[in-house]
C-alpha cells in the first residue's frame, strides 16, 4: 500500500492456537457477552419473583422454579408448544433481520413496527380487494405488495437520513406512529371493515392463506399430525430462507461489504468512494421490506388472524426485534439464536401465568435489562472487575457505541484522515 | 359544511380547554426532553417515565388514602412519587448512557419496555386477584383551579381560569425552564455540554455532573405529566396509558427545534389536534376520522425534519456518550 498505515494500537497478541481452538474462541468471544446478559436478567427476573412473591401458596424459591419451569415447558416442553413458539418466532426474525441490515450500515431502524403495520395492511388490503385470484398468484402478489409496503415505508426515513440529515431514530418513530394510527384508520374503513363495529378487517380468502407445515407434512410424507396441535406455518421456513438471504447480502456481496464500511467509518467510506447515500437509502429500504413481510406472513400464516384496530401500537414485534437484532449481534446465527429465546420467553409466559401465576410482563422486564446489559457493555465492566484469574476470555464484537464514536473520534486534521481510513478498511479485510 | 364545522370548533371554549389541557400534559416531559437533549443526551424514553409516573401516582395517592391520610396531602405524596419514579427511571437512563457510554438509544427503548413491563407486573401483583386499580373518586384527583370572578369571563374564563392546577405549573415551569436555558450562567452551560463537550470540560464546566441532572430533571418533569395524565385527566391507571404521548412529546422536542418555547408552540398545536378531534368526527360518516388526525403532529414533525419549514438541528453532541479521554 503507498499511504503509510498507521497503527494506533498494537493488535492483541495471540499464540497460534488449533484451527478448532481458534473457532471455539472466535464463536465464544460473539457468544459470550450476550449469553451472560441473559442470564444476568434471568437472575434479576427470579429476584424480581422472590421479591413480589406472586403465588402465595408455595414458598417463593418454589415460585421462581414453577415460573421459570413453565416458562420452559410452555415454550420448548413438548412438540406442541415448538410449534405455537415457531408462530411467535418466525416474524420475529424478519423484523429482526429489519434491525440487524441496518444496524450494519450504522443506522437504528427503530421503526420496524411501523413497516411491519404496512406491511401487512398493504397485503391485507390485495387480499381483500383481488379474492377471486387463485392462491398462486394472490399470495406472491400480496408477499410483493407487503414488500414494497415496508421498503417505501423505511425508504422514506432512509431518503431523509441520507439527503436531508435527519436522524433515522427520529423519522422512524414518527413513521410508526403515521402507520399505527393510519392503519387504525383503514382497518375501521370501508371496505376493509369487518361489520358491526368490531374494529377488524374482514377474514381473508382461504387462497390467500399460507399453507400449515403439518398440513403440508400430512400430504406430502402421509403423516398424521394434527392440525389443531401444531399450527406453525410455512413462513418460518419463509423466515430461515430470509436469513440465507441476509447472511449472503452481509458476507458475499459488495453492497453488504459497503454497508459494513459505512457503519464501521462512514468517514473512510466516502473516500474510498462508496456512494454512502444511495447506500443509506437501499440499505433503509431492504429493512423495511424484511418488517413488511413479517408483518404480512404472520397474517397470511394464522387463519382467524384479521388486522384489528391498535394491534399494532401494542404488538411487541417491533421492539422485540431491536432486543433480538442486538442479543443476535447483528449475525444471521445470533439472530436465529436470539429469535428462538426471546420467541420462546413471549410464548412461554402465558404457560407462566396459567401454571405458577406470575404475571406474563415479566418477560417484559427481564428483556428490558438484557438490553440494559448488552447497552452499557455490563458485561465486559464486569469481566475487567473480576480478578485476573478468573476472568473468561471473550471480547464484545458489537459495541452499538461504535455508531456514534467512529464519527466524532476521527481527527479533524488536513492529512490525518487519509492515513487513518485505511486501517478502518484492512481491518474489514481482516475479519472476512 | 367543512368550513361551518371547523369555524364552530375552532371558537368552541371546550375545544380550546380541551387544547390546553393536552398541552400541558404533553408539554412536561418535552421540556424535559429540551432540557436533556439540550445537554447532549437523546431521550426517547418520556414515555416510560411517564408511564411509571402516572403509575407511581394512582398506586401511591390510594395507599395513603386507604391508611387514613388526609386527601390533599395524599394527593401531593402521589405526584411525589410520581416525579421520584420518573426520576428513577432517568437516572437508570442517566447511568447507563453516561457512565457506561451506552448508545442512548438503545437504552431509551430498554427504559420504554422496562416502564411497560414493570407497571403492568406491578399493577399485577399489588393489586387483589391482579384486578387492576379502581377509578379514583373526583376528591383524589388532581383538583382544578377556579381562578373566582376571571373564571367568570364568558370564554376565556372556561380556557384559561378553570383549568387543572398542573396547567398553571406547567406554564410556570415552561418560563423557568426558557429563562434557566438562555438567560442564566448554568443554562450556557448546558448548552456548552450539549455542544462541545470537550470545550465545557477545558473550561471547568462539569460535564457529567450537568448531564446527570439534566435527565433527571427530564424525568422528574415527566413523572409530573404522568401523575397529570393518571391522577387528573384519566383518573385510572391502564396498562400503557401514555399510549404514545411520550413520543408525541419527543416529535415536540424536535418540531421546537430543541427550545423550550418552541415546543411549547409545538404542544400548543398537536394539542389542538386532541381539541379538535371529537368536532370533526361529526364531519364525515366515518367516525374513525380522528384517528386519522392522531397521525398530524408526527406529519408535522417528519415536514419539519425534512427542513420545508425551517430545518431542526439537534445540539451538536446530541447522543454521543463524553469520553475526556477522546480528545
Amino acid at each position: 500500500m503507498a499511504v503509510p498505515v498507521k497503527q494506533t494500537e498494537a493488535p492483541e497478541q495471540r499464540p497460534p492456537a488449533s484451527r478448532l481452538g481458534s473457532l471455539a474462541r472466535k464463536y465464544g468471544a460473539s457468544l459470550g457477552p450476550p449469553v451472560f446478559a441473559v442470564i444476568l436478567a434471568m437472575i434479576a427476573g427470579a429476584i424480581v419473583i422472590l421479591i413480589t412473591w406472586p403465588d402465595k401458596t408455595v414458598s417463593p424459591f418454589q415460585n421462581i422454579f414453577n415460573a421459570y419451569g413453565a416458562l420452559f415447558t410452555g415454550s420448548y416442553g413438548s412438540f406442541a408448544s415448538i410449534s405455537t413458539t415457531l408462530v411467535t418466532v418466525s416474524p420475529l426474525i424478519f423484523a429482526s433481520i429489519s434491525v440487524a441490515i441496518a444496524f450494519r450500515a450504522g443506522l437504528f431502524n427503530i421503526g420496524a413496527a411501523g413497516q411491519l403495520a404496512v406491511g401487512a395492511m398493504a397485503a391485507d388490503m390485495v387480499g381483500l380487494t383481488f379474492t377471486s385470484w387463485p392462491s398462486w398468484v394472490l399470495i406472491p402478489v400480496m408477499l410483493l405488495a407487503s414488500i414494497l409496503a415496508g421498503a417505501i415505508w423505511a425508504g422514506i426515513a432512509g431518503f431523509l437520513k441520507a439527503w436531508r440529515g435527519a436522524h433515522e431514530v427520529i423519522s422512524t418513530i414518527m413513521l410508526n406512529w403515521i402507520a399505527f394510527y393510519g392503519t387504525d384508520y383503514l382497518i375501521n374503513s370501508a371496505p376493509f371493515t369487518a361489520p358491526f363495529g368490531i374494529n377488524q378487517t374482514i377474514a381473508l380468502p382461504p387462497q390467500a392463506q399460507l399453507p400449515f407445515v403439518a398440513s403440508l407434512s400430512n400430504q406430502i410424507f402421509g403423516t398424521q399430525l394434527n392440525t389443531f396441535s401444531y399450527t406453525v406455518d410455512v413462513s418460518i421456513f419463509f423466515a430461515l430462507i430470509a436469513l440465507v438471504i441476509y447472511w449472503f447480502i452481509i458476507s458475499r456481496t459488495t453492497f453488504g461489504y459497503e454497508l459494513r464500511v459505512i457503519g464501521q467509518n462512514p468517514k473512510a467510506a466516502r473516500y474510498a468512494g462508496i456512494p454512502t447515500k444511495r447506500n443509506i437509502f437501499l440499505v433503509m429500504a431492504i429493512a423495511g421490506a424484511f418488517a413488511g413481510l413479517a408483518g404480512s406472513t404472520r397474517l397470511m400464516g394464522q387463519p382467524g388472524y384479521e388486522l384489528s384496530a391498535t394491534a399494532f401500537s401494542t404488538s411487541p414485534t417491533g421492539f422485540d426485534a431491536i432486543a433480538v437484532a442486538l442479543i443476535g449481534q447483528t449475525t444471521a446465527i445470533g439472530i436465529l439464536l436470539a429469535s428462538l429465546l426471546i420467541g420462546g420467553l413471549r410464548s412461554g409466559s402465558t404457560a407462566m401465568q396459567a401454571i405458577a401465576h406470575v404475571d406474563p410482563n415479566l418477560v417484559l422486564i427481564i428483556e428490558a435489562l438484557v438490553l440494559f446489559f448488552i447497552a452499557a457493555e455490563f458485561v465486559p465492566v464486569l469481566r475487567r472487575a473480576l480478578p485476573a484469574w478468573l476472568r473468561p476470555r471473550f471480547i464484545p464484537t458489537l459495541q452499538t457505541t461504535t455508531i456514534d464514536r467512529t464519527i466524532v473520534d476521527q481527527p479533524e486534521k488536513d492529512n490525518g484522515d487519509a492515513q487513518n481510513v485505511y486501517p478502518a478498511i484492512s481491518e474489514l479485510e481482516k475479519e472476512e | 359544511m367543512f368550513f361551518q364545522v371547523l369555524f364552530k370548533a375552532l371558537t368552541s371554549s371546550n375545544t380550546w380547554e380541551t387544547t390546553l389541557t393536552f398541552a400541558a400534559l404533553l408539554v412536561l416531559p418535552a421540556l424535559g426532553g429540551v432540557i436533556s437533549e439540550r445537554s447532549g443526551v437523546v431521550n426517547i424514553a418520556m414515555e416510560g417515565m411517564m408511564l411509571t409516573g402516572a403509575f407511581a401516582a394512582v398506586m401511591i395517592t390510594l395507599l395513603f388514602s386507604n391508611i387514613g391520610v388526609s386527601n390533599p396531602l395524599s394527593i401531593i405524596l402521589g405526584v411525589l412519587a410520581a416525579m421520584l419514579a420518573g426520576g428513577a427511571m432517568a437516572l437508570i437512563h442517566a447511568i447507563v448512557s453516561i457512565n457506561f457510554k451506552a448508545n442512548q438509544i438503545v437504552s431509551g427503548v430498554a427504559i420504554n419496555i422496562f416502564a411497560l413491563g414493570l407497571t403492568s407486573y406491578l399493577l399485577f401483583v399489588l393489586t387483589p386477584a391482579g384486578q387492576g386499580v379502581p377509578s379514583l373518586p373526583s376528591t383524589l384527583l388532581l383538583p382544578t383551579l377556579s381562578w373566582g370572578p376571571l373564571s367568570k369571563i364568558p370564554w376565556l374564563g372556561t380556557v384559561l381560569f378553570q383549568q387543572n392546577i398542573v396547567f398553571y405549573i406547567a406554564i410556570l415551569i415552561l418560563i423557568a425552564v426558557q429563562f434557566l436555558l438562555f438567560s442564566t450562567n448554568i443554562g450556557l452551560r448546558i448548552r456548552a455540554v450539549g455542544e462541545h463537550p470537550q470545550a465545557a470540560d477545558t473550561a471547568g464546566v462539569n460535564v457529567r455532573l450537568l448531564r446527570y441532572l439534566c435527565v433527571i430533571s427530564s424525568g422528574l418533569l415527566s413523572g409530573l405529566a404522568g401523575a397529570y395524565l393518571s391522577i387528573g385527566v384519566a383518573g385510572v391507571f391502564n396498562t400503557n396509558m401514555t399510549d404514545g404521548k411520550g413520543f408525541i412529546a419527543l416529535a415536540a422536542v424536535i418540531f421546537g427545534k430543541y427550545t423550550p418555547l418552541g415546543a411549547a408552540g409545538a404542544c400548543l398545536i398537536f394539542g389542538l389536534g386532541y381539541g379538535l378531534s371529537l368536532p370533526l368526527a361529526d364531519l364525515s360518516s366515518n367516525q374513525y376520522l380522528p384517528t386519522l388526525l392522531s397521525t398530524l403532529p408526527y406529519v408535522f414533525t417528519l415536514i419539519a425534519l425534512v427542513g420545508l419549514v425551517g430545518r431542526t438541528t439537534p445540539p451538536a453532541a446530541d447522543g454521543i456518550p463524553y469520553d475526556p479521554a477522546s480528545e
